[in-house]
């Protein structure tokens, strides 16, 4: 039994040995011939008959080989070996195969788990389903006043508790601070210095509304969240780990958050990234109470003052319609108890108030909605750039299969069976795509870490997965594996039915152009998609420059910006005049500072002020505009030119008149062509309010938040100056628009040491004061244009990917009709054509179809497109004439590279020898 | 001399039924079914050894080298515990087959 097994086990490893069935095949002849002279023939006549009478030695190997039953086995591998001898031999071929899949399916793929990653993942939490979210805008931080279109996002901290009073069809409903902020933590009994972080303010249920648990220590409960509580907070496991090392002593112990004593209780669990997708997720949790101690935050007691985000777990079986109708039923009713909401306008705007339900799961869609058109722009993009890498590999396998014509009728001729030769080829191209599919596996992973980096530029804990998901490279793989059978087979299918005889009389000499209508074709496409990308890149790098090419009237040669935060370091708005006086001391006795200026943020930054204005003395049009303090030197540190007037001076103190300087925008919004606005006084909308400021001195428009903000209104008012209104409502402890929140350092020569200096030098005035974020004025601009940048890069290499398939594709079909036309050509200059009429009869067939793609269908496709990324691009009216012209020049002109090498060739050709080839 | 085409995979069964009675050689289980069905079965070689290395691949059968009747290396084959077992299987549906048949016949 025992060898039986091994019998079998020895037949599935090898066939018997070939000597073995000659040996016996020998017994039988030889014992046939014996039966043979038995009857009575001689030796030799008897050894002739019985080797007829057996037949074929070598068939009765070839069929007993067959008996075996791993034979199919073994000629699907003696079949992929011989693929791989094959496309060994022809190197270039494969080379230029594998990598022209790879990088399509590559690039598909990273783009796609892009996709997957950013827009259609789920928080990582329990039953994300279940999850809803009231509101759908990504409005932000703190709002006041009624929205135009009356749909709400952000709700009150009074709003957030009549709802969970009133709504019982929420199981739990969490609120979450909207606009995510910096506190500054140092912990207690280290040596450690106080660290800028990401923090987030939450309700007590947030963790349970969630389902979480808790690495270690326990998360927030309802107690946690009620004024007067003890401080506590969650730290994230990211910065639990990075910067603690997992301790779990940290659970329990004391850090200073904004010089409060404030007790860890928890670590939250490892992978959340808190309830929105970030590039710089939350590293602690606060509760919402703790807010107006530890951040000094007057809003989250005022009831109109809107800021929170809501999102809850629905019981089962709620339907979203009625309860999004009683919502906004809910959300009026507490909004009606508002001063906002009192007056006969605000009651208007009340009817008009509504929220909006959607699915939660994905937490506030703040990222997803900012990248959402670039990435399916991406997408897209991709897509063609797969769909000219299949026509090229289709072409590439088709001029092969072409070529091999020969070759197949050659074995044919021999008897080979039809589906033995298509079987063989189709493992090849199978073996062509594996080998693809897994070169662009490495591609896809490449390339997804690129795009992240991209992205996501300086981010160190993106909570995206970079690993390509399954789904994602089945399709790619599917996509090649297709494409590989398809144009792989097709002509192996086409000559293999062919008459042998016809093929092989016809082998190498034809005077047809070569090339079969469906190469042509592809090449076309090729050419018209390949001008769409080119199109599309260059209408991104022109706006681009046109974005970086406007004058945002500043100057930023040798400006360092210090962001800082003397709230988070202890100072009370009493006390920040007298530290904004040392600041100014102490930066400029270091040699080489020219000017210091603070103010309450900057030129190019993601943050914006405003309030209503109304000039005295005029009726309120309802009219607003950014607002931004500055000390005395902050006009010549940013660079803004003072056009009339005068700027600030040291003599505007928190006790000299109130002013305020406005730019040009202002002045063209507020007043009358002609009329002289110094002297003019302003202020927000009321009868006393509107007296508040007088204008001394009109500046230039200098950008603000964002290159593209046209007309954009703005006033600035001395840094220690209280805005009377504000007087008139509380005392200067709850004043915190004096905070400043950043240092511009203008020097006289470039210092690459200016954040070590900086960074001492407020230490050495208080060593709680740190820095938040240090940048170089050049890269606080260039910040602002990273998506802008990201996708003109992106779209750059695809359309130079696109480019360059498409001229490897003309290149190869061009060639091959060289080489199938290599005897033609001989008998053309055997009879007396020269030189440059060979290369212009090829190179017109090339440039013929590459004109048909750009005119006939590139440039109507791209005319048509360009409406499509429109939104995108910066003042772009339809398609740009040069952007139109370089593409389609870039195109012809690696065409006609393209043509030239195999026409050269097809020139250089020698007549007699050419006439020999057969 | 009229001979008759075997039906697929009745050679097996002559074969297996062959062996059953002592092992042989190739050339010998040919002559051996000749004389048994009285020259009415001839077995092409062509036929014979692949059948052969078949039942051996499926391990019915085993070769095992020896002095064959004429003193010569000859290979000889015989029955294994399995193929004991498929030729018992075998007799019994080649009865029920041609006793079917030979209803429809009648």
């Amino acid at each position: 039994m025992l060898k039986e097994w091994l019998t079998r086990l020895r037949f599935l490893m090898s066939p018997k040995p070939n000597h073995e069935i000659d040996d016996e095949v020998q017994f039988h002849i030889e014992r046939q011939a014996e039966e043979y002279i038995a009857a009575g023939m001689t030796p030799r006549e008897a050894g002739r008959k019985a080797v007829v009478a057996f037949g074929g030695i070598q068939k009765a190997r070839a069929q007993s080989h067959e008996q075996r039953p791993s034979f199919f086995l073994g000629s699907v591998v003696q079949d992929a070996s011989h693929a791989v001898r094959q496309l060994r031999k022809s190197r270039g071929f494969t080379v230029t195969a594998v990598l022209t899949l790879a990088l399509g399916i590559g690039a598909n793929a990273a783009i796609f788990t892009l996709v997957n990653a950013v827009l259609l993942k789920n928080l990582p939490v329990v039953d994300p389903s279940t999850l809803v979210r009231i509101g759908n805008t990504n409005e932000c931080c703190v709002n006041w006043g009624a929205n135009g279109d009356g749909i709400y996002s952000l709700l009150a901290t009074d709003d957030w508790h009549q709802l969970q009073k009133n709504a019982p069809e929420f199981e739990e409903l969490a609120a979450m601070q909207s606009g995510i902020g910096q506190i500054i933590a140092r912990r207690d009994k280290t040596q450690e210095s106080a660290r800028s972080v990401r923090s987030e303010f939450v309700s007590g249920n947030y963790f349970r509304t969630f389902g979480l648990k808790p690495q270690i220590g326990r998360l927030f409960t309802d107690a946690d969240n009620v004024e007067g509580a003890p401080f506590v907070a969650v730290m994230s496991y990211d910065m639990w780990q990075n910067n603690y090392a997992s301790d779990p002593s940290v659970v329990g112990g004391t850090f200073w958050i904004n010089t409060k004593a404030v007790t860890i209780t928890g670590i939250a669990p490892k992978g959340f990234y808190g309830d929105r997708l970030s590039s710089t997720p939350p590293d602690f949790y606060l509760p919402i109470e703790s807010m107006p101690v530890l951040a000094n935050a007057q809003h989250v007691h005022i009831p109109d003052r809107r800021w929170l985000y809501l999102i809850g777990r629905v019981k089962p079986g709620v339907a979203m319609t009625p309860l999004q109708a009683k919502i906004t039923e809910l959300v009026r009713q507490s909004f009606a108890a508002t001063t906002t909401f009192s007056d006969a306008e605000g009651k208007r705007a009340l009817a008009k108030a509504k929220v909006v339900l959607v699915p939660g799961g994905g937490g506030i869609q703040e990222m997803q909605d900012s990248y959402a058109s670039k990435l399916k722009l991406l997408m897209w993009i991709s897509g063609l750039v797969l769909l000219i890498a299949c026509a090229n590999i289709a072409n590439l396998l088709l001029v092969r299969g072409m070529n091999r014509r020969a070759e197949m009728s050659v074995r044919t001729a021999l008897g080979a069976m039809r589906t033995r030769i298509v079987r063989q080829l189709l493992t090849e191209s199978l073996v062509l795509s594996t080998v693809s599919g897994m070169a662009g596996l490495v591609v896809a992973y490449a390339g997804t870490r690129m795009l992240i980096a991209m992205a996501f530029p300086g981010a160190q804990s993106v909570p995206i997965d970079a690993s390509p998901s399954g789904v994602v490279l089945a399709f790619a793989f599917g996509v090649s594996l297709l494409t590989g059978i398809l144009f792989g087979v097709t002509p192996a299918w086409l000559t293999s039915k062919a008459n042998p005889a016809d093929a092989l009389r016809s082998g190498a000499r034809t005077t047809t152009s070569g090339a079969s209508l469906l190469q042509r074709s592809l090449i076309v496409l090729q050419s018209a998609l390949a001008l769409v990308l080119l199109v599309g890149a260059g209408m991104f790098i022109q706006s681009l420059n046109k974005l970086r090419n406007i004058d945002l009237k500043l100057n930023s040669t040798n400006r360092y910006i210090i962001h800082f935060d003397p709230q988070a370091a202890g100072y009370s708005p009493a006390q920040v005049e007298a530290l904004y006086r040392t600041i100014e001391e102490r930066f400029h006795a270091i040699s080489g500072v020219r000017k210091v200026g603070i103010s309450a943020y900057t030129p190019m930054e993601a943050n914006n002020w405003g309030d209503g204005v109304q000039i005295q003395g005029q009726p309120d049009h309802h009219n607003w505009a950014s607002w931004v303090r500055g000390n005395a030197e902050y006009f010549d540190s940013v660079g803004t030119h003072v056009l009339m007037g005068r700027g600030f001076t040291i003599q505007d103190t928190s006790t000299s008149p109130v002013v305020a300087v406005v730019n040009q925008s202002f002045v063209k919004k507020f007043f009358k062509p002609g009329e002289n606005p110094i002297g003019r006084r302003f202020g927000s909308p009321g009868p006393v309010s509107s007296g508040d400021f007088e204008i001394v001195g009109v500046v230039e428009d200098t950008a603000y938040n964002s290159a593209t903000w046209k007309n954009h209104a703005m006033y600035f008012i001395p840094m220690t100056q209280r805005i009377p209104e504000s007087a008139r409502q509380r005392p200067i402890e709850k004043d915190t628009g004096l905070y400043a929140g950043a240092i511009v350092i203008q020097t006289d020569r470039p210092m690459d040491n200016m954040q070590s200096i900086a960074r001492q030098t407020l230490a050495a005035i208080n060593p709680n004061l740190s820095v938040v974020k240090f940048q170089t004025f050049d890269e606080q601009i260039a910040d602002r244009f990273t998506q802008n940048r990201m996708i003109t890069r992106l779209m750059t290499l695809f359309s130079i990917l696109a480019l360059l398939l498409a001229t490897l594709g003309l290149y190869g079909v061009t060639s091959y009709t060289v080489t199938r036309r290599t005897s033609e050509i001989g008998i053309r200059m055997a009879l007396g054509a020269n030189r440059s009429s060979v290369v212009g009869m090829i190179m017109r067939g090339a440039m013929l179809q590459t004109a048909i793609g750009l005119c006939a269908f590139g440039i109507p496709i791209a005319w048509f497109c360009v409406r499509y990324i429109q939104s995108q691009l910066y003042e772009s009216k339809g398609m740009s004439l040069a952007v139109l012209t370089i593409a389609v020049l870039t195109l012809t002109a690696s065409a006609a590279a393209a043509g030239l090498i195999p026409a050269q060739r097809a020139a250089s050709t020698n007549p007699s020898k050419a006439l020999r080839t057969e | 001399m009229p001979t008759t085409d075997l039906l697929q995979g009745t050679l097996d069964l002559l074969i297996l039924r062959t062996l059953a009675l002592e092992s042989m050689h190739g050339w010998g289980i040919a002559q051996r079914i000749q004389q048994m069905s009285k020259d009415a079965l001839q077995i092409g070689q062509g036929s014979l050894y692949p059948a052969l290395h078949r039942l051996e691949y499926k391990g019915w059968i085993q070769a095992e080298w020896g002095a064959s009747e004429n003193n010569r290396k000859a290979k000889f084959y015989s029955l294994t515990k399995t193929g004991q077992k498929q030729l018992q299987a075998e007799l019994e549906d080649w009865g029920r087959i041609s006793t079917a048949i030979a209803l429809v016949l009648k």
